[in-house]
């Protein structure tokens, strides 16, 4: 869907892009993360045919963004980071224009549109002015209006900033129903939680060029340099569990308490999973076993360090 | 071609120029002002000092004075809101933020643009039409022909349509509101204020080596055809206004500008991505 190899991008006083690459398919929902300033929204924009690279291969959909940048406008929807709308619209008139500018037909038009106000829920209300919405319904508008021509991807830059927590869990909500529709999706966000749920994948950038690539919660798969923290609680004695742990290579234990170990095993979640089953076939009672490996915010941690913009 | 005239960009932009208060309070105030206008010619030409002087007041002289009066006023006027209405048209989308809605939905940057100037053009010919029974009085009176209407008219449209592309292209290369306004209004100053100095400092010099030859010729004139009141002073039938004879070269001259902003603007609307 997305097919990016060492794209380059300068303004005139810094570097946007710096070699940067990035393959999507079809089937993802890739999170984009990185600090400040590290060319998350510079990328987006030249997916999304606002920008033109300085070099590089960019193809979106199969087409190429500066060859055939309507082609690629017609295959997907771009939320920006601060999203304008219509304040003096009625709602119905909003979607309606932008269906216009989708050159949708009828009776094609009018589906879209009663679609996308089912989408955003607000079906009852399109006859309201834009400007009475709160911001978490004006982003469900936009996201509705953005998924009108049907778009094979979508391109979300920091989606949900300014949202509540509840308006937050709708849009996590509404992006896996999405992803689950066939729809692929870029999102940068700087809120690792979110992405931590919905992301099949996560791609790090800074300063221009792709850092470190690892997998998301929802992909089993691991990358050999990880190591999985696993958190344990059991009954009974923890000598046979001592043994279990002092038995399998590499593996560490960080914090124990009275029926709780934190330990470290090298490898994948998959690993771990593994190394449950010899702990059960050693009898052990296990009460909670989560191993899940290093969270978003440990593993930005590990690709970034220090970094601040 | 049809994808032009039913753009959902002019339908958008009517619909929301409408709502605004200044849409009904602006030709309320116009015709205020032209109707004073048209009160206070009638008002002078038929002064009763003049009999008393001597001077015949004909009808024709009435007819003649009140069109003048009001095709003037309106051009004056208009090209004082010209830039308002179409200078802000591309900043206000990036001041809401909606500039990258437009760009990235399967709108091009000349229907963008197309949709701008007809909103920014049909509001302004909304005032001139809403004029035309003021325009219509001299009719009563004589003195005006139907062609002298005709003339003034495509003449005010032509330099109004000028001035919207001016607004556009200074829209499209600004950020702000603001600063595209200031720039277009400077742009009208220049056309009708410098212009005419250029004309008179060029007249002057000329009248001194040309004393007793009836009025300037074309070169001299050459300033004018760049202000947007020339072609309106050719309409004068009197003696001191016999020589400007050229409208023709003015409305090439608004033409060619007109379609020179308009290519800037759509090339600039087309790479405001940065801008974004």
């Amino acid at each position: 869907m997305i097919e990016v190899d060492t794209l380059y991008k300068s303004y005139r006083k810094s570097r946007g892009l710096d070699g940067f690459s990035l393959h999507l398919e079809t089937n993802e929902l890739v999170g984009l993360v990185g600090p400040n300033g590290a060319g998350k929204t510079t990328l987006i924009k030249v997916l999304a045919t606002l920008l033109p690279a300085d070099s590089g291969s960019v193809r979106v959909a199969g087409h190429d963004v500066s060859a055939d940048p309507m082609a690629v406008r017609a295959s997907l929807g771009y939320l920006p980071d601060v999203a304008g709308i219509y304040q003096d619209m009625r709602i119905g008139e909003f979607l309606e224009f932008f269906a216009d500018a989708f050159r949708l037909k009828e009776p094609q038009r009018t589906a879209a549109i009663e679609r996308a106000l089912e989408r955003a829920g607000l079906v009852d209300r399109r006859q309201d002015f834009v400007e009475h919405l709160s911001l978490g319904w004006k982003q469900r508008l936009l996201l509705s209006k953005i998924l009108l021509h049907e778009p094979r991807l979508l391109l979300l830059d920091e989606p949900a900033t300014g949202l509540d927590p509840l308006a937050r869990i709708q849009l996590r909500e509404q992006l896996k129903r999405l992803h689950a529709e066939g729809v692929a999706i870029l999102i940068s966000s700087h809120i690792l939680s979110d992405l931590e749920d919905i992301c099949t994948r996560i791609v790090f950038i800074a300063e221009g060029k792709n850092v470190h690539e690892t997998q998301g919660s929802a992909v089993t798969t691991g990358t050999p340099a990880l190591t999985v923290r696993c958190e344990l609680e059991f009954e009974g004695s923890a000598e046979a569990l001592d043994r279990a742990i002092a038995g399998f290579a590499g593996a560490r234990v960080l914090e124990r308490k009275e029926g709780f170990v934190l330990f470290e095993l090298p490898g994948s979640p998959r690993d771990a999973s593994g190394f449950l089953g010899k702990l059960l076939a050693a009898g052990i009672t296990i009460l909670h076993f989560d191993a899940r490996g290093p969270g978003l915010e440990e593993r930005y941690r590990r690709a970034f360090g220090d970094h601040t913009p | 071609m049809t994808r032009y005239i039913t753009s959902p960009m002019i339908i958008k932009e009517l619909r929301q120029r409408l709502r605004e208060r200044r849409s009904w309070l602006l030709p309320t105030l116009y015709l205020i002002v032209l109707s004073g206008i048209v009160a206070c010619v009638y008002y002078f030409t038929t002064d009763t000092d003049r009999h008393l002087r001597g001077v015949e007041v004909q009808g024709a002289d009435i007819g003649q004075a009140i069109f003048l009066a009001v095709v003037l006023t309106q051009i004056i006027v208009l090209l004082l809101m010209g830039p308002i209405f179409s200078s802000g048209a591309i900043t206000i989308e990036r001041e809401q933020r909606t500039l990258a809605g437009l760009l990235t939905s399967l709108l091009t940057a000349p229907q963008i643009w197309w949709g701008k100037f007809v909103a920014a053009l049909l509001y302004l010919l909304l005032l001139l039409a809403s004029a035309i029974p003021l325009l219509a009085l001299p009719f009563a009176f004589g003195g005006v022909e139907p062609l002298d209407l005709v003339k003034a008219l495509g003449s005010i449209i032509l330099t109004l349509a000028s001035i919207c592309t001016i607004g556009l292209w200074c829209s499209a290369i600004f950020r702000r509101s603001v600063h595209a306004t200031a720039c277009c209004y400077a742009i009208v100053l220049v056309l009708t204020i410098v212009t005419g100095v250029a004309f008179g400092m060029l007249y002057s010099h000329w009248q001194e080596s040309h004393q007793g030859v009836p009025g300037p010729p074309a070169h001299i004139q050459a300033p004018l055809f760049l202000n947007p009141l020339y072609p309106l002073l050719t309409l004068i039938d009197e003696n001191e206004f016999r020589s400007y004879v050229y409208p023709s070269s003015s409305w090439l001259m608004f033409a060619g500008i007109g379609c020179l902003a308009a290519a800037l603007a759509m090339r600039r609307l087309q790479r405001s991505g940065e801008q974004l």
